[in-house]
């Protein structure tokens, strides 16, 4: 990512960095043993003091007040070196923008007292509602709503205290969001989903019966808000599949440097060079591109949607073959857990269904520029 | 119109005829009892992996994320009972003696439903292949006599192939590399026998072997002349179990580190080494290489088996999922495009296993499975009782004569145009299948969304097992050069191959 001149975001992007460095890559394998091993509650708490969670949030709203960019610019630093965190900052970042964008945001202020588990926000950010339909429905009650059904992969939902549940209002076209607290006694969670990536990024499947939960913006407007956030998001998706490529590429060429075959260095064959140069090309390519498409973003220019969009296609579509590489270049070892490729390689493909099934988006990118 | 002469020259000239139509020309020449056989042995893995697969795949991979040392023994034990480790062992051995090319059918089956428990069966064969490379009757049947026992005493007796090192992967599996390599692995020749020292790591079912196929070398300043291969077995003083790795996928198949530390392998238990070697009419240094890749061409279509099985693995959950799912307000199967992609993936898994089977064939007339497969032979094993086979060969497999016959046929019997063809389908069908096979993984996620993601729906799995297949066996860097090697560099005097 280039942060430009940007006396703040270069800030940013020095601290994320040297976070990621210090808090994530020394305890990258033990943190993605989770839910065999201990969630990482102290690297989290310390990213959420640094204002990791708060970067888009209006300033009145208690946050940092910047645009997409400065959100990017973390992600991608971060994910070099350990995607799960990214994951979370993520998926709260987006049901932040879903209340902003319904114009809830006094549901959102956070508190001094809060910590990163009372303030994050859960949030099924592998699906978009409007192409595989909520099974969750909403029933109107004399004090609000009540929600019953189920939602499956609510990422955070086994650690945050709130969730943004989308559901259909019965009678209603369309569906909504409903904010809910997780404590409710209606809900019940199960143990956190096995997945192929972002162990530490985890997430429950939840029933609900009979919870109470509060409307977030006008009724049947959940596709409206979301895809309202997922103009901006999918830069951020981006950003962290950037991020992936970038510590795949990283640390193929370090082994290549050091690891000899038929007694000379890999990176002296020419095949090896000619991976290594396809990696090279798309890690620039995705820098290039999302910092332009986050400036194009954040400038609020005309055309600025499907350029973030197109972004996101690419760049997690090549970060899927780049992290296949990432793990082909060091052999045996590179399936390995000692190194971090085998993980970037799943996180690639996890981070690639962020916000809906990856094809679907292709179909709403064409559809948006056929309108 | 044309003439025989013109015929010959125009067939033999690249790409030649012999290289290209393997099926064309395999197939009339089949036993056709064999295409009843393999149907039986999809038939049986079929109902392997509805009895026994299918139910305990996603639970050994998560007891496996849990439980990093367990080791499956339940499931091998399983998998002795139902005799799959004596199978494709052949009859005058105590086997059963099913038709080698009917392993790979076999193999994409179990590994369309879990590729961990398809290598905790077919890893053995690697072994038993690298066995039966050096054509050293004696210990083949010394070695085959203790599965088939392990099978009737029920307590499995697996073979496993240690040839990686930690300094040296690629260069173990390509003679003009060895020299070059870091190899460390040290068979020291001692009144007796060999002395064994070094490491060999990522060894597939190590902990779970009782034999280990163990690639050494005497000479460390000159593996490529001096190759020994050692049987030996767990529980020999100096021979010991170092890590188990800790693998992305395939957990249920454990990868072992094998320590040697004065080893001691007494003589009837060296398979063959520089100076057994030297009497074939190649030099040492190219026999060690046809010794690679008689092995490689047959176990890499293997591989490509498993890959097929990777692939249509993907291509069944996607399936599933698409016709299960409403994706706006439509159910998946109904969108084109997934009726295009799922056509895409279907494709996918047909090419890998058309590549496989292309394999097999040249092994069958050229290479490996070549002398059982040739019908009057086929039938004779088939038909004869295997206690008559048994009582009329045991004892002349303890005779040297017997290995010199059969090394003079195998090996001797080859000629370098047959081990280009067989070795380069080998590296063509193991590259091109495991490489499909990811790709399908990939495609089923993008169909999937966050249902691809979660474990117990499989695809996830199926993707991290997958990409082992594109490491093991060489790499597909490795293949992509050997085929290189093998099928287009022979015309091509000046082309040079790993010696950039």
């Amino acid at each position: 990512m280039i942060p430009g001149q940007d006396k703040e975001l270069r800030l940013l992007d020095r601290a994320s960095a040297e976070f990621a460095k210090k808090e994530l890559r020394p305890a990258r394998e033990e943190n993605d043993k989770y839910p065999f091993g201990p969630f990482f509650d102290a690297v989290l708490e310390k990213a959420y003091s640094l204002d990791f969670f708060n970067l888009m949030l209006p300033e009145a709203q208690g946050g940092m007040g910047r645009g997409i960019q400065s959100l990017c610019v973390i992600l991608y630093n971060l994910c070099q070196e350990d995607a799960s965190l990214g994951g979370i900052i993520f998926t709260h970042a987006a049901s932040q923008q879903v209340l902003l964008s319904a114009g809830a945001e006094s549901l959102l202020k956070p508190t001094a007292a809060d910590t990163a588990k009372t303030s994050l926000i859960a949030f099924p950010s592998f699906n978009n509602p409007g192409e595989v339909e909520p099974a969750v429905t909403a029933y109107k009650n004399s004090g609000g709503h009540l929600l019953s059904g189920s939602v499956e992969y609510l990422v955070l939902g086994g650690i945050a205290a709130k969730a943004l549940i989308p559901a259909r209002i019965e009678g209603k076209p369309g569906y909504s969001f409903f904010l809910t607290d997780l404590s409710h006694p209606g809900i019940q969670k199960s143990q956190p989903v096995l997945s192929l990536g972002l162990h530490a990024c985890p997430a429950v499947d939840i029933t609900l019966q009979k919870v109470n939960a509060t409307l977030v913006g006008a009724e049947g407007g959940g596709d409206r808000y979301f895809n309202a956030m997922a103009d901006q998001m999918h830069l951020a998706a981006a950003a962290m599949a950037a991020g992936i490529m970038k510590g795949s590429f990283k640390e193929a060429f370090d082994y290549c440097k050091a690891r000899e075959q038929g007694g000379r260095k890999i990176i002296n064959w020419s095949e090896m060079k000619m991976i290594l140069a396809d990696m090279a090309l798309r890690v620039k390519c995705a820098e290039m591109m999302i910092s332009r498409a986050c400036l194009s973003a954040d400038r609020r220019e005309k055309g600025w949607e499907p350029c973030a969009r197109a972004a996101n296609l690419w760049v997690c579509a090549a970060a899927c073959g780049l992290t296949t590489d990432g793990i082909q270049l060091l052999g045996g070892v590179g399936y390995m857990k000692d190194f971090g490729q085998e993980k970037r390689f799943r996180d690639a493909a996890q981070v690639q269904s962020l916000l809906g099934i990856a094809r679907m988006k292709k179909i709403k990118f064409i559809e948006a520029m056929m309108r | 119109m044309i003439s025989r002469r013109e015929i010959k020259t125009h067939l033999n000239t690249p790409p030649r005829f012999d290289d290209m139509f393997l099926s064309l020309m395999a197939a009339p020449r089949l036993p056709k009892a064999m295409v009843k056989e393999i149907r039986r042995v999809v038939a049986i893995a079929r109902k392997f992996n509805h009895s026994v697969v299918r139910p305990y795949a996603l639970e050994l991979d998560r007891k496996m994320q849990e439980n990093p040392g367990f080791l499956p023994w339940d499931f091998v034990e399983k998998a002795n009972e139902w005799g799959f480790y004596t199978m494709w062992i052949p009859k005058i051995f105590g086997g059963k003696g099913y038709s080698m090319p009917s392993l790979s059918y076999f193999m994409e089956e179990i590994g369309s439903a879990c590729l961990a428990m398809a290598n905790l069966i077919g890893v053995h064969y690697l072994g038993l292949a690298s066995l039966s490379a050096a054509w050293n009757m004696k210990i083949m049947k010394r070695l085959c006599a203790d599965v088939v026992d392990g099978e009737a005493s029920r307590t499995p007796c697996l073979i496993s192939l240690a040839i990686t090192e930690p300094g040296a992967g690629t260069d173990v599996e390509e003679i003009e590399l060895a020299d070059r390599g870091n190899i460390t692995c040290h068979a020291e020749r001692v009144a007796g026998g060999y002395k064994l020292n070094g490491t060999k790591i990522f060894i597939s079912n190590g902990h779970l072997s009782k034999w280990h196929i163990v690639i050494a070398y005497a000479d460390l300043k000159k593996p490529s002349e001096t190759t020994v291969s050692l049987a030996v077995k767990t529980g020999t003083p100096g021979f010991s179990f170092g890590r188990k790795e800790r693998k992305m996928g395939q957990k249920g198949c454990p990868a072992s580190e094998l320590i040697f530390k004065d080893c001691f392998v007494p003589d009837e238990l060296v398979l063959i080494d520089a100076d057994q070697m030297s009497g074939f009419k190649r030099p040492v240094r190219e026999s060690a290489m046809q010794m690679i890749h008689y092995v490689t061409a047959g176990t890499r279509a293997g591989v490509a088996a498993f890959a097929a099985g990777a692939a249509r693995g993907a291509f069944e959950e996607a399936l599933a999922f698409a016709s299960q799912t409403r994706v706006e307000d439509k159910l998946l199967i109904n969108h084109e495009w997934a009726q295009c992609l799922l056509a895409e993936m279907y494709k996918n898994y047909a090419l890998s296993r058309l590549s496989y089977i292309e394999s097999n064939y040249a092994n069958g007339l050229y290479g490996s499975f070549r002398e059982l497969q040739k019908k009057p032979m086929y039938y004779y094993y088939k038909l004869t009782p295997a206690g008559w086979l048994r009582k009329m060969f045991s004892s002349l497999m303890e005779k040297p004569a017997m290995t010199r016959i059969y090394r003079k046929m195998q090996m001797d019997g080859q000629t370098d145009a047959e081990i280009l063809r067989t070795s380069g389908w080998g590296s063509l069908a193991k590259f091109a299948a495991t490489d499909l096979g990811i790709k399908n993984c990939h495609l089923a996620l993008e169909m999937m969304g966050q249902a691809g993601l979660r474990q117990d729906r499989r695809v996830e799995k199926i993707l991290r097992d997958a990409k082992l297949l594109q490491i093991y066996e060489g790499t597909n860097q490795l293949n992509r050069l050997n085929l290189f090697n093998c099928l287009i560099a022979p015309d091509y005097p000046q082309a040079v191959v790993f010696d950039e």
